[in-house]
């Protein structure tokens, strides 16, 4: 494998998500390539910031509640009938 | 005049009482399975509509119709997945159609947005000092906004929900070979942009 092919599995190889194969010859190129190592450990890198530093919100709590009470409505109404019947 | 059944009342009850407990097992395994990825869902549809009040508006029209749905949830495979694809088809119905142009980004409008919400925001830890931890949260969002959305959305998908290829090709309805693709093309973008903010705090990126 040369450089060129190595830079183009990078990204997939990020994620866990190259074939047996593929994954193989990448890592082979990697012990043998020092500058596809760095690339290698900018891109991982470069994943790490996005999940870092992109912020995650809490849902409100009023969300939550109502969204509970989406899913606990139809129960609710068909205890109400066997009570009341 | 025909005997009214005796068994008759006691029939209609356990009919009742096992439809209600079909029902409530439904709830408990929607509950125990879907609304534990309400906080993602409702980042999510943040980061689509940019505005809370739509954001809880398309995360409650999600929930509702997921449970309507649920018997056609496939047991054993990813939920999280399944409520995505759900908010984004009603993302595309009710906010697309009507919105501005595709690609444009208004910078102000993110930085009031996330000034905005910022107390509630959860903050990381900036120990490292090399030029990635330099940069804001702000400057990343607004790198990845200025990607096209094709390439934005899978590396939103990727990195920041964790969805497998598979799982994003099935979401954005293209071959999994496009989705690594778009991953590789954006991420290539992404870097370029960060390291255009990294140049502006004095790090020099020629190096790296
Ligand atoms: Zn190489």
């Amino acid at each position: 494998m040369n450089c060129k092919k190595a830079g183009v599995l990078i990204s997939a190889s990020v994620d866990g998500e190259l074939t047996l194969i593929e994954e193989q010859e990448f890592l082979l190129h990697l012990s043998e390539c020092k500058e596809c190592s760095v690339e290698f450990d900018e891109a991982k890198k470069t994943k790490m910031i996005i999940r870092e530093k992109i912020i995650r919100f809490k849902a409100p709590q009023a969300l939550i509640m109502s969204v509970m009470q989406l899913t606990s409505f139809s129960t609710k109404e068909h205890e109400d009938t066997l009570l009341y019947e | 005049m025909d005997k009214p059944d005796p068994t008759h009342h006691t029939k209609t009850r356990e009919k009742k009482e096992s439809l209600s407990r079909e029902e409530r097992q439904k709830q408990l395994e929607f509950q125990h399975e879907a609304v534990v990825h309400l906080n993602a869902l409702y980042n999510y549809a943040l980061h689509l509509t940019m505005n809370p009040s739509d954001a809880e508006d398309l995360v409650q029209e999600t929930y509702l119709k997921a449970y309507r749905f649920f018997n056609s949830f496939e047991r054993g495979t990813n939920c999280k997945a399944w409520l995505f694809k759900i908010l984004k088809n009603n993302y595309i119905n009710r906010f697309r159609k009507n919105s501005k142009e595709p690609g444009k980004v208004d910078y102000d409008l993110i930085k009031d947005f996330y000034h905005s919400i910022k107390d509630s925001r959860i903050d990381t830890t900036e120990a490292d000092s090399d030029y990635f931890h330099s940069l804001l949260h702000e400057e990343v969002y607004q790198a990845l906004h200025s990607l096209p959305e094709e390439f934005r959305e899978v590396i939103q998908l990727c990195d920041i929900e964790g969805f497998t290829y598979e799982e994003i090709a099935n979401m954005v309805e293209s071959p999994i070979g496009t989705v690594r693709s778009r991953l590789y093309r954006g991420r290539k973008l992404l870097r370029q942009q960060l390291e255009g903010y990294a140049k502006k705090y004095g790090f020099n990126t020629d190096n790296i």
